[in-house]
């Protein structure tokens, strides 16, 4: 995806509330290379449950939500790059973008299983 | 503020000359027509706004800025109020108290959102623009309650079809699909109705299943087409809180073309006291700027025009020796009969998926429930099903469920797509214990804030445990819902109403049939608090045919005196 460097990057600064941080993301990576792990589902399910799980839930809802923490003075570190708006981006645009040509947008519901690449 | 940038400000104030024709306080849709009225008659026009003038792509910035759960449902987010022109703020429970001082057993029913910066709350409304029916300006001959307009719905039409063409009003050109239906209309829309999405469509199928019509909204956004030098909508679904490309009329669009044509407007200019003079004419008013400097400006017709909130404020602070109860106050209803359309919301889940979120975030409702003889008991009332993109609330939702990877996205789809929220907008009647007054508790420059009593009232009641909430539960039932959670109490609907009431007798209405003050000549009052019924319609349109007529009436007045 574009900018995911830089998102990421952005994460981490942003974490400064997890003093753990780079130790707790080392050690998720040593775990997902050692199950060779090339999606979450790979490794995701072997984690104790506690800090190290807590971490990587986090790091998720980061990408997803585009802060850190959802709270009304949270810096928003990407807004058209959230991950969240992506299984839908077939239906519904990313607010206040434009979703087709004047009045071109579609009536038709697509079913759930069309799950879209990203 | 800036030390230099607020000097070259009050330069360039200076410059302008502090007396005009007609002076204008607010810069909102109603403002923003009869300036420009006024300009094209020929007058002078100084316009004064109390809060900043601010750019649309900073406007966008700051909602793009805002994090997820703040986007929706916090329309004034974006939009932070100058220290000197506060407005409500509600990004935390404690801002949320600082300004509206609100009382009465539906207090949160009043926590109106309004923008006070150039441009007005058209910034962040969502654009739709009914008219009302006949009916609606007869309530009391007709079901003997709350109050009839001084005129008939005749009277109103062309100004609503001049609105609809000044505004650029979309809408259906089938009379039987227009609203009030089948009602004779003086022009078609200017543009043809903007396409539903697929949750609309599905709606309005299950609507017409129980006999209920949802009709496409006319709403002032441009469709299919550019109009009055704006583009045309290309379904951004952010009409609220801002439209990025300006598709949708806001009245800060308005304000180059009221320069163009030679009216002056002064922002941060924050109107505080109308001065009275001999046969109580209106001499003056008077404004701070942000460092408390008072400054008098001086005209010939006076419009306040500042919203339903702060208009009767102004006439309330302007209290003199002429006007012990304040300006305009000799009828004592300025700041009584407080109306707005009492909200209740239901959000659902579903089995199937709906697909809100494709067009404007509103575009359709169902009206015809807003009519009937049942109103001698109970209150009308519009359904609407709000149709901004669910993905930020499926994600938020999904991800506290703890998923990961592919469990994860296939949730956010499913909650984004099989989740909704149905709106109903009841009609409020004009009560005067519903009554705005002066707090003891100012605002930064020592300005009293308002303080709202509010009541929704048995007859809102009434309707919505008889008539609303089964109504709700039978469209739920219809597209399939699994769950049903009702809003615990009335909300707000930001249709600020009634305040400066209109009637054609003095003794019991604030403002005549042309918006202009019983007790002022030179007075004008336009906007929603004139409004006599609130219906259960989003009211801009109204307001935008009764600023129109009320421009007729002080061109025709200053012309011929």
């Amino acid at each position: 995806m574009l900018f995911a460097k830089q998102i990421g990057q952005q994460i981490e600064k942003l974490s400064a509330l997890n003093a753990s941080l780079a130790e707790q993301v080392a050690d998720l990576l040593a775990i997902a290379r050692k199950k060779n792990a090339r999606i979450v589902e790979d490794f995701f399910p072997g984690l104790p449950d506690g800090p190290l799980k807590e971490t990587a839930l986090a790091i998720i809802s980061a990408w997803y939500l585009g802060v850190v923490t959802d709270a009304p003075d949270a810096a928003v570190f990407t807004y058209a790059y959230a991950l969240m708006y992506q299984p839908t981006k077939d239906v519904m645009t990313i607010p206040s973008y434009a979703i087709s040509a004047p009045n071109a947008w579609s009536a038709e519901a697509p079913p759930l299983s069309n799950m879209p690449e990203f | 503020l800036n030390a230099t940038l607020w000097r070259q400000q009050e330069d360039a104030q200076m410059a302008t000359d502090q007396s005009a024709d007609v002076v204008v306080v607010g810069t909102g849709v109603v403002g923003c027509l009869i300036a420009e009225q006024a300009l094209d008659a020929g007058l002078s026009v100084l316009m004064l706004e109390a809060g900043p003038r601010v750019d649309r792509s900073r406007i966008v910035e700051n909602y793009r800025k805002l994090p997820p759960s703040i986007r929706l449902g916090h329309w004034d987010a974006p939009y932070p109020p100058e220290p000197w022109a506060p407005h409500l703020e509600t990004r935390r429970a404690k801002e949320q108290e600082q300004y509206l001082q609100l009382e009465g057993p539906n207090a949160r029913a009043y926590l109106q959102g309004y923008v006070r910066y150039a441009g007005g709350a058209t910034w962040h409304w969502a654009g739709l623009s009914w008219r009302i029916t006949p009916e609606d300006m007869r309530l009391k001959s007709l079901y003997g309650v709350g109050r009839d307009w001084p005129f008939e719905y005749d009277v109103l039409e062309p100004y609503y079809t001049r609105a609809e063409y000044a505004i650029g009003v979309c809408g259906p050109s089938d009379p039987a699909l227009q609203w009030p239906a089948n009602t004779k209309r003086s022009k078609p829309y200017p543009m043809g109705p903007i396409p539903f999405g697929p949750g609309e469509r599905r709606l309005t199928e299950v609507a017409a299943k129980l006999g209920m019509i949802n009709l496409h909204a006319p709403q002032a956004r441009n469709s299919g087409a550019a109009y009055d030098g704006r583009p045309a909508c290309c379904g951004t679904n952010n009409c609220f809180p801002v439209c990025p490309l300006a598709a949708k009329y806001d009245a800060s669009s308005a304000l180059p073309k009221i320069e163009a044509k030679g009216g002056k407007i002064l922002v941060n200019a924050v109107v505080y006291r109308i001065e009275t003079g001999e046969k109580n004419a209106i001499e003056a008013v008077y404004y701070f700027d942000p460092v408390k400097r008072s400054q008098r400006v001086t005209g010939k017709i006076f419009v306040i025009a500042c919203n339903g909130i702060e208009t009767p404020k102004l006439l309330l602070l302007s209290k003199d020796e002429r006007n012990p109860n304040g300006v305009a106050n000799s009828s004592d209803q300025v700041g009584r009969n407080m109306m707005d359309q009492p909200k209740l919301t239901v959000r659902l889940e579903l089995q199937e998926p709906l697909w809100t979120g494709v067009g404007p975030v509103q575009s359709s409702s169902i009206v015809g429930t807003s009519q009937g003889d049942f109103r001698s008991r109970y209150a009308g009332a519009l359904f609407r099903m709000e149709n901004f993109a669910r993905s930020p609330l499926g994600a938020a939702a999904a991800l506290k469920k703890g998923l990961v990877g592919k469990a994860l996205d296939t949730e956010i789809r499913r909650i984004s797509a099989c989740t909704a929220q149905l709106t109903v907008e009841h009609e409020i009647l004009p009560s005067p214990d519903n009554r705005l007054t002066l707090s003891n508790k100012k605002d930064w420059l020592g300005i009293n804030k308002p303080n709202i009593y509010y009541d929704v009232g048995d007859y809102v009641r009434r309707s919505a445990k008889e008539y609303t909430v089964p109504r709700l539960q039978e469209l739920a039932a219809g597209l399939g819902a699994t769950s049903f959670q009702l809003s615990p109490e009335f909300l707000n609907s930001d249709h600020i109403m009634g305040g400066c009431i209109m009637g054609a007798d003095a003794a019991t209405s604030v403002v005549d049939p042309d918006c202009r003050a019983h007790d002022h000549h030179n007075l004008f009052l336009p906007g929603g608090g004139a409004m006599p019924s609130g219906t259960a319609l989003n009211s801009t349109l109204s307001m935008a045919a009764l600023a129109l007529k009320a421009g007729d009436a002080l061109v025709d007045q200053l012309r011929h005196g």
